[in-house]
């Protein structure tokens, strides 16, 4: 493992198995993971998307060292997960979030301690440290108040701190903006920043495509268990057909309409969606030769023709990968 | 750098601090209060009345029968809801997610937990002593408060096993439920196991309480002829049970470890 690496992923396959039925005589066998790979560096934040139940949270907590994998192998900072899971745990955090996770008849400063403890803080930074982390989430205000009269955001803050608490070298975030109200949401994605900058590597899943799209140099889109990208952002979008997006509304397409908008130039893929009495096509440009007015033409005759032109979004790279992956 | 010690050297406190915040927990929740200072008080007052005149040392039935009513939950159940509790809360995976051994954690809950349960145990004596209008004749005070302390360990020891049910499984406070009159009669805290059907006691001798318990009646109770072997073979069989149960603590919770890590079943609830 290079020495640039936090995260090393090789072929990495978790089934999980369970039974049901009459005496728990039926059993099901689950492949949540089909043999994943990737590297993350050191000091960086990589995004990892994903539909539900692609496998981001199975793949997070091998990560860091809550589940066991099948088979493949794992190592974080030059170490194998599972062997050297105890001297791991204490150079990784864990963010899971959620209202759960935290002891809520007491304050933060406890939980806190309780945790700073876990990890063997020594007594002589534990406060400080706390008193810290409590400043670098903006709990200060109320680190004496019972958590369970915070809000999903305070809690969302608190969940972080206590996975930044012993200055992990690696920090997992899973979905750490979800159900969170946009300032607590941006304020979370200033945190992430401020933490890469003092080198701590970022392991981060998200629904947010705009979120990635912010905060990570490089992504992986995880969907049924593989990994089916794993790029930069301007990588991603070359790979669908460029960067460079053209949605046409109007009421209703013929094919032979939509063939031609596929035969002009640098157009790479026409997908049609409904709205309603509208149908929208939207194109990917790869060269950016295609005009508006080209379209405009092509298409005479449709009342309320709209022809916009727009950069490809990370949204639109993932629902194509998924698409294509569903396909 | 991470401040985070290694796991070897963060283990005493990482029991200190699981024994703090059972404290804090305990606190800051009054449902505690009901099984920890009212069920004693009212344990006490039905076992004096049940006890009174049953010959001269009725004071000392009542307290021992009230007293093992109030402290067996606290201590053998209370040990293993704690770990259900962190279930319940969420809580089990960052704190498994810590570099320090679980076990570790677990053993300050279950001394809250004996604590806890001698706190009733008190109140139980106070109630009796207060209703009789003075203490219970003890033969022997000194051996009394030390066999005392020694039951809440050995019904900890339990407790253990039942933490590392809790671990495993979410299905553990239903074996523990449906277990909970079986253990307490069976291993003598409601009466002498020796009252029970012949074929139980082989099998109430495998838990540590129900020898800790007969050498308390022993040293008690002038008379009391229990298993008939003395109280001193009563305490060396209490000994090793408890010896076994801890030594086979240690491999259970490391096996409990790898099997949720296997299942990934940590969340549930």
């Amino acid at each position: 493992m290079s020495d640039d690496l936090a995260i090393e992923v090789k072929d990495l396959v978790r089934v999980f198995e369970s039974r049901k039925g009459f005496f728990y005589r039926e059993k099901t066998r689950t492949e949540a993971l089909k043999g994943v790979q990737l590297v993350v560096r050191r000091g960086t934040i990589f995004g990892l998307l994903g539909p539900n139940g692609a496998g981001k949270t199975t793949l997070t907590k091998i990560l860091s060292t809550l589940l066991l994998p099948t088979s493949g192998t794992v190592r974080i900072l030059d170490h194998e997960v599972v062997e050297d899971a105890h001297w791991l745990r204490s150079r990784i955090g864990l963010v899971l979030g959620g209202e759960r996770g935290l002891y809520n008849r007491i304050n933060a400063k406890e939980n806190l301690r309780y945790f700073a403890d876990l990890y063997g803080i020594p007594p002589s930074e534990r406060d400080h440290r706390i008193a810290e982390v409590l400043e670098r989430v903006d709990l200060v205000w109320a680190a004496d108040r019972r958590v369970e009269e915070y809000s999903r955001g305070m809690k969302q803050k608190l969940h972080i701190a206590r996975g930044i608490l012993h200055r992990p070298e690696i920090l997992f975030l899973d979905e750490p903006t979800i159900g969170l109200d946009p300032k607590s949401a941006r304020e979370t994605r200033k945190l992430i920043r401020s933490l890469v900058a003092d080198g701590v590597t970022i392991f981060l899943t998200t629904h947010y495509m705009f979120e990635a799209e912010e905060l990570c140099p490089r992504v992986a889109v995880l969907s049924k268990g593989r990994i089916v990208a794993n790029d930069t952002i301007a990588g991603l979008r070359s790979r669908v057909g460029g960067d460079r997006t053209l949605e046409v509304e109007a009421y209703g397409f013929e094919d032979r309409e939509v063939d031609r908008l596929r035969g002009l130039p640098g157009i790479s893929k026409v997908v049609g969606e409904d709205f309603g009495p509208l149908m929208r096509l939207t194109m990917r440009d790869r060269t950016g030769e295609t005009t508006p007015d080209q379209i405009r033409d092509l298409l005479v005759g449709h009342p309320e023709l709209s022809v916009r032109e727009r950069r490809t979004s990370l949204e639109d790279v993932y629902l194509d990968l998924v698409e294509e992956e569903a396909r | 750098m991470t401040l985070a010690t290694s796991p070897d050297a963060s283990r005493a406190r990482a029991t200190g601090a699981s024994l703090r915040l059972a404290i804090l927990l305990f606190v800051a929740d009054p449902q505690w209060l009901v099984p920890s200072t009212i069920a004693p008080i009212v344990f006490g007052l039905v076992s004096f009345e049940l006890f009174r005149g049953e010959g001269p040392y009725f004071l000392t039935y009542a307290i021992l029968g009230a007293g093992m009513m109030s402290m067996w939950g606290q201590t053998l159940y209370g040990s293993g809801w704690a770990t259900g509790q962190d279930r319940q809360l969420g809580t089990l995976e960052p704190t498994i997610q810590a570099p320090t051994p679980y076990l570790y954690v677990v053993l300050g809950r279950i001394i809250w937990n004996v604590i806890a349960g001698l706190f009733g145990g008190v109140i139980v004596y106070l109630v009796v002593v207060i209703a009789a209008g003075g203490p219970p004749r003890l033969p022997n005070p000194l051996l009394f408060v030390v066999l005392f302390v020694f039951v809440m360990v050995t019904l900890a020891s339990v407790g253990v096993v039942f933490a590392a049910a809790f671990v495993y499984s979410r299905y553990a406070g239903f074996i523990q439920n449906v277990g909970e009159f079986a253990f307490y009669i069976g291993t003598g805290c409601m009466f002498p196991v020796i009252l029970l059907p012949f074929w139980t006691n082989p099998i109430a001798l495998l838990f540590p309480p129900t020898w800790a318990l007969d050498a308390l009646r022993y040293v008690s109770i002038p008379g009391y002829s229990g298993f008939g072997w003395g109280w001193e073979w009563d305490l060396v069989g209490a000994l090793a049970v408890t010896g076994v149960y801890a030594a086979i603590a240690g491999t259970v919770f490391s096996r409990v470890e790898r099997h949720v890590l296997e299942t990934g079943n940590l969340s549930d609830y």
